[in-house]
């Protein structure tokens, strides 16, 4: 039947759009979700939540989620901060940080001064011209600019409707500066392989379940793993025909995935 | 040589073609009354995203040139016409100086979104809007692309990226309007009842003004004045079908050798 569902032994989970919709007014679980994520852990499957979240510290994040009644972790939580804090220090870059107010917490230990590379994190209102002009004055002002994305997604679905994720502005400062951004977090291979090895399980044994079909689940299946595509998030129609990523299987919602994965187990 | 059409049209650039800043180009005023002698169509045309005609006819009076409203053409003048022509409604994110130049066209409930250089309206909110709209079919029209320019303080980011980041949430591709697209000088030309082999466009911006034109189908003339920097002429290909002076030894190859 599902063969897709044989021989799993994790499953990584995107966050917004699969567990919750993100809203000024902290956002809404998604129906079935809090329990299909009890199922999973019950079940004795291993979970990661992969997420490209940058509104929030994890430890917020997290706090949010179990306020919603999701039973997690800041442990099991993959998240872009925390793996581009690891490159700044690997290469000695100090960033000027055009992000979330409440991201700017994980960037606590970072040496910020006389920035020699810009970051770029879902900074919603922060992204105004102003600040965005800031970033640019920074990169045009070197000699080899540096930026790095936190993701570079489109867009992602609120309460009160799709909003443009940090993709667009990344594009926007690479037109301005005539150069390419470095992305840290999914698609990233080195994001998912990174989730992996924190999960302990082989990209064969694993599936990724997400809304976005380019970056949550072609980026997984680059990485040698099924993914799942959901329809909730900011899934729209026109993502059953995508031209380049065919997802291992649509399904309605995390816990229709969770309830064909339990089946063949 | 191959047999040319008659010229029945000539562009002119306006900022470093006619005048530089506040100043005439001198003689160019003298020079357009001589050019009004020949049997052709006159467009003054420029890219700006916050001058209206009116201010710019204005600035042209002021500095002792003959010209009428109707015979000016900017890139604002070629998003009109786009959205005139497409029967939409512009959300327009636009300085409010360049508003007089839609005045006429409906805005409520817009199916268009339009993109001028508009910090003011470049924030989260207000991008969102036009995100929307664009990804339910809304038509994105760029005035021009550019990526950043010179204000006393600095560089400062232009509309180019912000219509790049709409073009990538999007994935849509805008219809820009401003020098030096195809569609600039056509439109400019529109209305003239001429074709472009019919036309020679004169400007100081060797890629933008005459590139452009010469990319239209339309003859190009460049002028040493304005911005123009030695060798320029070497940047295109095809070349300049002429480099000169300035506006007025343009005007009289004309009279000599192009009627």
């Amino acid at each position: 039947m599902a063969g897709w569902a044989r021989a799993v032994r994790g499953l990584l989970l995107d966050v917004s759009g699969v567990l919750y919709d993100s809203g000024a007014d902290g956002g809404v679980p998604i129906a079935g979700s809090a329990e299909a994520v009890r199922r999973i852990k019950a079940s004795g499957l291993k979970l990661r939540l992969c997420t490209n979240e940058t509104q929030a510290t994890r430890e917020n994040f997290v706090k949010k989620l179990q306020g919603m009644g999701f039973d997690v972790s800041v442990s099991e939580v993959t998240a872009p901060a925390p793996a581009a804090c690891h490159i700044l220090k690997e290469r000695g870059l100090r960033p000027h940080l055009l992000v979330h107010d409440d991201l700017v917490p994980e960037f606590a230990e970072i040496d910020k001064t006389n920035p020699n590379c810009v970051v770029l994190g879902d900074a919603a209102e922060n992204f105004t011209y102003a600040n965005l002009n800031e970033a640019f004055r920074v990169l045009i002002g070197m000699e080899k600019p540096v930026l790095i994305s936190l993701g570079r997604g489109r867009y992602y679905k609120e309460t009160d409707g799709l909003k443009l994720d940090v993709g667009a502005y990344m594009k926007a400062l690479e037109y301005a500066c005539d150069v390419q951004a470095e992305v840290v977090g999914k698609p990233s291979k080195r994001f998912f392989e990174s989730a992996l090895a924190e999960m302990g399980v082989l990209a064969e044994q694993a599936i990724m379940i997400g809304d976005d079909i380019v970056n949550d689940v072609g980026g997984a299946q680059q990485c040698g793993m099924r993914a799942l595509q959901v329809r909730t998030g900011k899934y729209r129609p026109s993502d059953e025909n995508h031209p380049d990523v065919k997802p291992d299987a649509y399904v309605n919602n995390l816990a229709e995935a969770v309830d064909i994965i339990l089946q063949q187990m | 040589m191959a047999a040319r059409r008659a010229l029945k049209a000539v562009l002119v650039d306006l900022n470093g073609t006619l005048h530089v800043e506040d100043s005439a180009v001198p003689g160019a005023q003298e020079a357009l009354k001589r050019l009004r002698s020949a049997p052709v169509t006159i467009r003054f045309v420029t890219n700006t995203t916050k001058e209206s005609k009116r201010d710019l006819l204005e600035r042209l009076t002021r500095l002792g040139f003959d010209i009428a409203e109707n015979e000016i053409f900017t890139s604002l003048t070629a998003a009109r016409n786009l959205l005139e022509q497409k029967h939409v409604r512009p959300l327009l994110l636009v300085d409010d100086k360049a508003l007089p130049d839609f005045t006429g066209i409906g805005t409520d409930d817009p199916n268009a979104v339009v993109v001028g250089l508009a910090p003011e309206h470049f924030h989260y909110e207000m991008m969102n809007r036009a995100f929307r709209l664009i990804l339910d079919g809304a038509p994105l029209i760029a005035i021009h692309k550019a990526r950043y320019f010179k204000k006393k303080d600095g560089l400062s980011l232009g509309p180019g990226p912000f219509v790049t980041g709409l073009e990538y949430a999007t994935d849509t591709k805008a219809t820009v309007v401003g020098k030096p697209e195809k569609t600039f000088f056509l439109e400019a030309l529109r209305g003239t009842g001429c074709a472009p082999e019919e036309a020679v466009m004169i400007g100081d911006d060797c890629r933008d003004d005459v590139g452009g034109a010469q990319d239209a189908g339309m003859r190009g003339i460049l002028v040493r004045t304005g911005k123009y920097r030695p060798a320029d002429e070497d940047k295109i290909n095809p070349a300049p079908y002429l480099t000169c002076e300035s506006f007025p030894e343009a005007v009289e190859h004309i009279l000599k050798s192009m009627l």
